[in-house]
């Protein structure tokens, strides 16, 4: 019984590092993943989904209500974002990086300067369940069935969906997409805002662990670059279910013993080394395995 | 005589705007104001107009790494905060000894070099995507950042300084040639004769053979690998220059103010000199040059106003910038107004040259 607890302990461990690079990363791997575009405001508009969840929460609405307000709300941000500037960056990589470097300068300031230094922070919902010796947050347990929730649905919305189906061609090639009657500009909106709404629902989610503060973000910011670096961009949601769990082996020991800190270090190294054996991340890896069989098959 | 000719010519090349004999008449007179300057200046002027001009090295760096070599950082104050910490470490080891502000700039520059080195190995040897450099600049500069924050305490003690967590670490002593200490006009003209042959002696690099080759890599770089040039070295050495130019900056700091905080590795300084690039024009050494001294001036202006807007204006000032200039304001302007001067002129001869 002892053991058996120690063992659901530690995979608890792994899983609770595993779903916090996940969900910090997914709304970024999304609109890297289909328009080729670093959102490097990413950790901005998780800031927002977490200002409206923490805004939304004090005034007596339901947590899980506020983190769907959250996706809804900064989601319609991203698509007036993308409608207003992002647009006239694609093909510019670079350029879009900066651009969206600008945006998350104005966005944390503004923030700052509206809402004051930090908002009301919001208590950790549901208790904590015991097992053996140890015991385990329920809602840190409800975040990593979510994380596993959302894969599961985005997977579904790209290959169930015709929207899924014709954002897959727009990525594989725009201009044979465009010419068969897709309307690529719609698809790139709607990306893009799935991608901030994602943020924001996880900025939601994380509100209540950390402190609401306008340069929240930046926590995050780290963690989520690296997940994607690794992941890479040639299939989103293998890419990111794949990095994150792979940095979670790294980051759950070498965190524990050594601390927090020394734990994103090692993230850093490992993502160097990582991209040094696989410079196009482990969905490239993974998608020429997935290839190499469908052709012997 | 010949070699110098040379020379001459290739400072003068195509690679950058400015070339014409109007150009460098205006330069000359440029440089010898500043070189007079002092004569009407109080000394605190004089400092003040030091700290214009000592982010220039940096900036140069990050335009010869973004603009000539298309690869971008968010990472180089990084390697600013590296040179002068190491500076401040070594140096402050060693005040009483008059080799010490040297030994502690080599110091600095020579680990900016080496950590430049392991990085850009890593990632030019992958050969990564073009987006994942400036990716991960970005997270080194994060973690330093978080590093030096919690270096608080006294088990954070090197010798005989202090790291100094958030605080920062103060007392960096002044740079020191023999036994003269480089400070107020001196220190002025120690500033503005590195920046001056720093910016000439980058000219020089981007109209060589190595500049040609750097920029056929910005445009095409498998082409360029296919004609035999190992672009991964090439990128390789950019990189590491743009990092010892960054740490040149650094060096200034601290020598300037005594002191650094860790919030000079942050987030906000990081982002300042990819504005002051993208808003002078990246593709121009001189752009850089110029836009730096006057944002810089700006941003002194604008935090003794009230510093809350400052980020505000900076970022609206990038968002605004890559919609409307993409390839930056001054290279805009040069680029168009004689244009626009020709046809004005020639409207009124009647005629167009």
């Amino acid at each position: 019984m002892d053991s058996f607890a120690t063992g659901v302990s530690i995979i608890y461990q792994f899983a609770t590092n595993g779903a916090f690079l996940l969900l910090s990363a997914l709304g970024l791997i999304v609109i890297l993943g289909m328009m080729n575009i670093i959102n490097l405001a990413h950790g901005e508009l998780m800031m927002m989904g977490a200002y409206t969840a923490s805004i939304a929460w004090h005034r007596g609405v339901p947590f899980w209500l506020c983190a769907i307000l959250a996706f809804l709300v900064v989601g319609l941000f991203g698509a007036a974002l993308e409608r207003t500037i992002v647009r006239r960056f694609y093909g510019r990589e670079l350029g879009a990086l900066v651009v969206t470097w600008g945006i998350s300068l104005i966005l944390s300031q503004g923030a700052l300067m509206v809402f004051g230094p930090f908002l009301p922070a919001i208590p950790i919902p549901g208790g904590s369940v015991g097992l053996g010796q140890y015991s385990f947050s329920v809602y840190w347990l409800t975040v990593i069935a979510l994380s596993f929730g959302l894969i599961a649905a985005l997977w579904s919305l790209y290959n169930r969906t015709t929207f899924g189906l014709q954002a897959r061609a727009a990525m594989q090639n725009a201009a044979m997409a465009r010419a068969l009657g897709v309307n690529t500009e719609r698809i790139y909106m709607l990306t893009f805002s799935l991608g901030a709404g994602l943020a924001g629902f996880s900025g939601a989610l994380f509100a209540p662990t950390v402190s609401i503060a306008p340069f929240m973000g930046q926590q995050f910011v780290a963690p989520a670059f690296i997940t994607v670096v690794v992941g890479g961009a040639t299939n989103v949601i293998t890419g990111a279910l794949g990095s994150s769990v792979l940095l979670s082996l790294v980051k759950t020991p070498i965190g524990f013993v050594f601390g927090a800190f020394v734990g994103t270090v090692a993230l850093l190294l490992a993502a160097l080394i990582i991209i040094r054996l696989m410079p196009d991340g482990i969905s490239a890896v993974i998608q020429r395995q997935v290839d190499r069989r469908n052709r012997f098959a | 005589m010949a070699a110098l000719q040379h020379l001459v010519n290739l400072i003068a090349g195509p690679e950058d705007i400015g070339r014409s004999r109007w150009f460098w008449a205006a330069f000359a007179a440029v440089c010898a104001l500043l070189f007079v300057n002092p004569l009407w200046l109080t000394e605190f002027e004089a400092t003040n107009g030091a700290y214009y001009l000592l982010n220039v090295p940096i900036a140069l760096g990050l335009g010869l790494l973004w603009g000539y070599c298309g690869i971008l950082s968010f990472g180089q104050v990084a390697y600013f905060g590296i040179a002068g910490y190491i500076y401040g470490i070594v140096a402050g080891n060693m005040v009483g000894d008059a080799t010490g502000p040297i030994i502690g700039s080599l110091c600095g520059l020579a680990v900016c070099g080496l950590v430049a080195t392991i990085f850009g190995y890593f990632v030019f040897y992958g050969r990564v995507q073009n987006w994942i450099v400036p990716i991960l600049t970005l997270v080194l500069t994060l973690l330093l950042e978080t590093f030096l924050g919690q270096t608080a305490g006294y088990q954070w003690r090197v010798g005989s300084v202090q790291l100094g967590g958030y605080n920062g670490m103060t007392g960096i002593p002044a740079f020191q040639l023999g036994s003269y200490v480089v400070m107020g006009y001196g220190f002025y003209y120690y500033v503005l004769i590195v920046v001056i042959a720093t910016y000439l002696g980058l000219r020089l690099l981007v109209n060589s053979r190595h500049g040609k080759v750097m920029l056929a890599i910005r445009e095409d770089a498998i082409r360029t690998e296919l004609l035999g040039y190992d672009i991964r070295a090439r990128q390789l050495v950019v990189f590491v220059l743009a990092a010892v130019l960054a740490g040149i900056s650094g060096l200034f700091y601290v020598q300037w103010g005594n002191y650094i905080t860790p919030s000079q590795v942050g987030l906000v300084q990081a982002s300042l000199p990819v504005v002051w690039v993208a808003v002078g024009g990246r593709e121009s050494l001189l752009a850089v040059l110029l836009s730096t001294c006057a944002l810089n001036w700006l941003n002194y202006t604008l935090s003794s106003e009230g510093y809350q807007y400052a980020l505000i204006i900076i970022g609206a000032l990038l968002v605004a910038v890559m919609l409307f200039f993409p390839s930056g304001i001054v290279v805009t302007l040069a680029r168009d107004l004689p244009r626009h001067l020709r046809t004005l002129r020639g409207q009124r001869k009647g005629e167009v040259q």
